[in-house]
């Protein structure tokens, strides 16, 4: 029991935070319910590295302290402090704005239920946490466009947690046991592995944004504010993507998941991208983009247990999407939410011009930048794995992925028409300061990407 | 002294150091840049002196970067490379010196300068195929950026397709090195070359990627559209490391790649190859007489003369004489360096007329010979050395090529046409330009300026050397190309 929990202090210290944020905001101090999140999220960062090279569970295999868990942490973490930060810059002074704080924090505890869970139970437990919280933190406007997308995001979240649960009952049935690790009995058998894939599929793949369960992301990323949708584009996806992770590598390869998953990621790439070409609202256009986004974390999945450069893959690119996304929908915070208001922001802002350039040119995968890095892990795990067309149909939506982020890129540096004073203010330093380490890690750790896991 | 890693990244830390400065005026740019380029030209010389070995890299620097997947930081030389290192050194340094007269966010220009130096000594001297990989695109961005924001007056179009283009010529080339490094386990390129891991359908699938990436790059027939709209829309000094170092990228990765790691598929394919160069030589000579705009005309005699490099590539590939394969290379590689010299030459001269002119039509000129003589007989004499005159830098390595081509493949020779076409061409571009009447509209045409004959001279200068006295450079790769493993 004191050995399962030692493990466990990460997630521990995460939800004292949050029980005291909700302490802080009953006393109406919001900047004390931030600190309180921000010297959490640190404590639970820095506690997660002495156990990063554990391979081992915890409460009778239930729930898992390895690699993948780890380096969740590790990205959903920090990840989350940026997050907080964004919002600060968005909403203080606000009513509720410290309630919004713990709320995030409690969704993040429940990624990192999603990313270490080793157990239908846990999976689930992790998906409603993330899910009630998402669903409060994109109605947070109380406008007409929030309360529309919340109500999408949680009648979407309803039923499709709900055809998991069902789903996942089958496994249970075919294995006797709600262990993940206990999913290789069932090779050989039919369908059963089927309900159990469709069910998850349809839970983690409407969390991931996958198509075709993506429709609520960009409502409710466009309804929400910037930096809420900031958050819910990285930490719950990457979440999902790691949950995808733990319940497939055990899943037996004779149930023929992996063709599926890389249909699935065929086309969701490519829809993400063809649709964010059309799209004149930057949130949206982001949006789209994360949609395709999460078609490449596929492929690293599709590749689980034939290449070893899968979950290094999964865990590079996480790393770096973070990174990106985070930065580039704290750029939109500055400039607007306009693809117009791109025009000649980077003429006016040198320094956050390059910034935001590096986020876009990552995250196409350009060298020598951090998402070039995860992308060369994923091609070659998923060429690995025999899955040659899908690489080929990735390598291919980096060519679109270059005409969408060009959209962004070109009127940066065309003259502004005309200098309205409302830009003109400095941006909040919590924002800069964002930019600043996100931008670092876009563009630095291209080069030390040897230190990261392998 | 890691003079490679030095000569490499000085650039790029010009740059940065740059972006640190408080005072950023155009002048400390400008300053900035020509000093940085200066001193890695410098380098470039010290790393001459130390020399190549034969059959293999010589100068190894080499460095862990992600041992768990065997990519490593790994440069060095051998005579393919060497030549085209010191090109890049000397077109970037005399960039330098010509771009100090651009106001318009000089800092930026610069850095962008700084970085695609950098990007273009990286890509010739790795031996690593990711960190090639890494070099090759970073180029690519650089130049964008540099075409959309400093080019003339359809910048925006030109760059655009050049991006598209090269980022989705490039990206098979990724696919091709993926391929090499999960059949040897490791990205040193040293390894593919000596022991070509792929074989059969495989090593075809790997060289028709990689073949189409560096066709794209050189360009060659039919995927060369995007050149002659970048050409002409870049800045000058962009157009000269465009036309002297980029396109070489091309031909170097034809050589490197293509022919040493994946050789049997390569032979196999030799016929097709050499039929590309063929075409893309004639293509690019006749489409070039067909333009009135000087700076598109260049851009198609580029397609030309990189037809023939690809040209002596496939023949040496083909030919089972090792005296003819080395001539055959020891031509394409020289042919690599005079295109360098003679097209950055012209270049930089078309630059200079349109910064007094605002025009580059030639229909537009006349009689200029008189007003501005240093221009006027620097263009005739490298217009003689561009369509191959004997004396001049192309002569020996068209000489070469044509002559491994006529002993290997005689059909091929039916290029040679592209150079009486391409005689044709320039007469009738100097005749227009510089002979016939005088049109009084640039009666106040200035000669070249110190700096811009600063820039031009050592051009010439090297030109005639190759031209007259081509041993030393050839020496230098003769050695390497004697004892080319493929």
């Amino acid at each position: 029991m004191e050995r399962d929990l030692s493990f466990l202090i990460p997630e521990l210290l995460l939800s004292s935070a949050a029980m005291l944020m909700i302490v802080a905001e009953m006393m109406r101090a919001a900047r004390l319910a931030l600190v309180i999140g921000l010297v959490g999220l640190a404590a639970a960062t820095l506690l997660t590295l002495p156990m990063l090279h554990a391979d081992t569970t915890v409460f009778s295999g239930t729930y898992r302290i390895d690699l993948i868990s780890g380096w969740a942490k590790l990205i959903l973490l920090p990840g989350t402090a940026l997050a907080l930060l964004m919002v600060r810059a968005e909403i203080a002074g606000q009513d509720r704005e410290g309630s919004v704080y713990a709320l995030i924090c409690l969704v993040t505890l429940g990624a990192l239920m999603l990313a270490g869970g080793g157990d239908i139970m846990v999976l689930v437990l992790g998906v409603v946490l993330t899910g009630l919280g998402s669903f409060a933190l994109v109605a947070f406007p109380r406008d007409d466009a929030a309360t529309e997308a919340a109500m999408k995001y949680l009648v979407f979240g309803a039923v499709t947690g709900s055809v998991m649960i069902y789903g996942l009952t089958f496994w249970f049935g075919g294995v006797g046991s709600t262990l993940f690790s206990e999913l290789g009995a069932l090779d050989g058998k039919p369908l059963i592995p089927t309900a159990g894939l469709v069910a998850v599929i349809i839970g983690l793949g409407y969390k991931a944004a996958l198509v075709p369960f993506h429709f609520w992301a960009p409502d409710a990323y466009d309804g929400a504010p910037v930096s809420i949708a900031a958050y819910l584009s990285v930490i719950t996806k990457l979440a999902a993507i790691f949950a995808f992770t733990q319940v497939l590598r055990d899943l037996p390869t004779s149930s023929g998941w992996p063709l599926v998953i890389a249909v699935i990621s065929a086309v969701t790439m490519t829809y993400g991208y063809l649709t964010a070409l059309v799209q004149t609202n930057l949130v949206r256009l982001i949006a789209y983009c994360s949609i395709a986004q999460s078609g490449y974390f596929m492929l690293g999945i599709v590749a689980l247990g034939a290449s070893s450069l899968a979950v290094p893959g999964l865990i590079v690119l996480g790393a770096a999407y973070a990174a990106m996304n985070l930065g580039a929908f704290a750029v939109v915070m500055i400039s607007g939410r306009s693809l117009d208001d791109m025009r000649g922001f980077g003429r006016k802002r040198p320094v956050m011009g390059v910034a935001m350039v590096s986020f876009l040119l990552s995250l196409i995968g350009i060298p020598p930048l951090f998402g070039f890095v995860g992308k060369v892990y994923l091609f070659t795990a998923a060429i690995e794995a025999g899955f040659v067309w899908l690489a080929v149909i990735g390598i291919l939506n980096s060519v679109l992925a270059l005409g969408v982020y060009l959209r962004i890129i070109v009127p940066m540096y065309q003259p502004a028409q005309d200098i309205d004073e409302s830009s003109e203010k400095s941006p909040h330093p919590a924002l800069v300061a964002v930019i600043g380490i996100t931008a670092l890690v876009t563009l630095g750790v291209g080069f030390l990407a040897g230190f990261l896991p392998a | 002294m890691p003079l490679l890693t030095l000569a490499t990244f000085l650039p790029i830390l010009g740059g940065l150091a740059l972006i640190a400065l408080p005072n950023r005026s155009a002048r400390v740019a400008h300053g900035m840049s020509i000093a940085v380029t200066g001193v890695v030209f410098m380098l470039t010389l010290v790393i001459w002196s130390r020399g190549t070995v034969a059959g293999g890299f010589a100068q190894i620097e080499e460095l862990a970067w992600i041992p768990a997947i065997g990519a490593a930081y790994r440069l060095g030389l051998d005579g393919l490379s060497l030549p085209l290192v010191l090109l890049t050194s000397l077109l970037f340094f005399l960039s330098a010196i010509y771009s100090a007269r651009i106001s318009d966010r000089a800092p930026s220009y610069v850095v962008l300068m700084l970085m695609l130096e950098t990007a273009a000594l990286g890509t010739f001297m790795a031996l690593d195929g990711l960190l090639f990989y890494v070099f090759f695109e970073v180029s690519l961005v650089g130049m964008y950026f540099m075409i959309a924001g400093w080019g003339y007056e359809d910048r925006q179009r030109a760059a655009l397709m050049f991006f598209i283009y090269t980022l989705l010529g490039s990206l098979p080339l990724l696919l091709a090195i993926i391929g090499l490094y999960l059949s040897s386990g490791t990205f040193d390129m040293r390894v593919w070359i000596d022991m070509p891991p792929l074989t059969g359908i495989a090593a075809m699938l790997a060289l028709i990627a990689m073949l189409f990436t560096f066709a794209v790059k050189i360009p060659a027939f039919p995927v060369h559209t995007w050149l002659p709209a970048a050409h002409v829309q870049a800045p000058t000094a962009g157009s000269v490391i465009l036309a002297g170092v980029m396109l070489k990228f091309g031909t170097y990765g034809l050589v490197r790649f293509a022919l040493q790691m994946t050789p049997e598929a390569f032979a196999q394919a030799g016929q097709v190859i050499l039929a590309v160069g063929v075409v893309s030589a004639l293509y690019g000579a006749f489409a070039a007489l067909a333009q009135s705009d000087l700076k598109k005309m260049i851009a198609y005699t580029s397609i030309n003369h990189m037809g023939y490099v690809v040209m002596g590539v496939a023949v040496a590939a083909l030919t089972v004489d090792l005296r003819i394969r080395t001539i055959a290379l020891d031509g394409a590689t020289l042919q690599m360096v005079s295109h360098g010299l003679v097209t950055g030459a012209l270049f930089f001269l078309l630059g200079m007329l349109q910064d007094r002119a605002h025009s580059r039509d030639m229909s537009e000129f006349g009689g200029l010979l008189g007003r501005v003589p240093w221009l006027g007989w620097s263009f005739i004499l490298m217009a003689f050395a561009s369509l191959g005159l004997p004396g001049l830098a192309h002569f020996p390595a068209e000489f070469q090529v044509f002559l491994a081509t006529l002993n290997t493949a005689p059909w091929a020779i039916i290029a040679i046409l592209a150079i009486v076409v391409t005689a044709g061409l320039y007469l009738r571009a100097i005749a227009a330009v510089f002979l016939g009447s005088e049109n009084e509209k640039w009666l106040e045409m200035r000669d070249l300026d110190r700096r811009e004959k600063l820039v031009i001279v050592p051009l010439l200068i090297l030109t005639v050397l190759v031209g007259v006295a081509p041993s030393w450079l050839i020496n230098m790769i003769h050695t390497t190309m004697e004892s080319l493993s493929f």
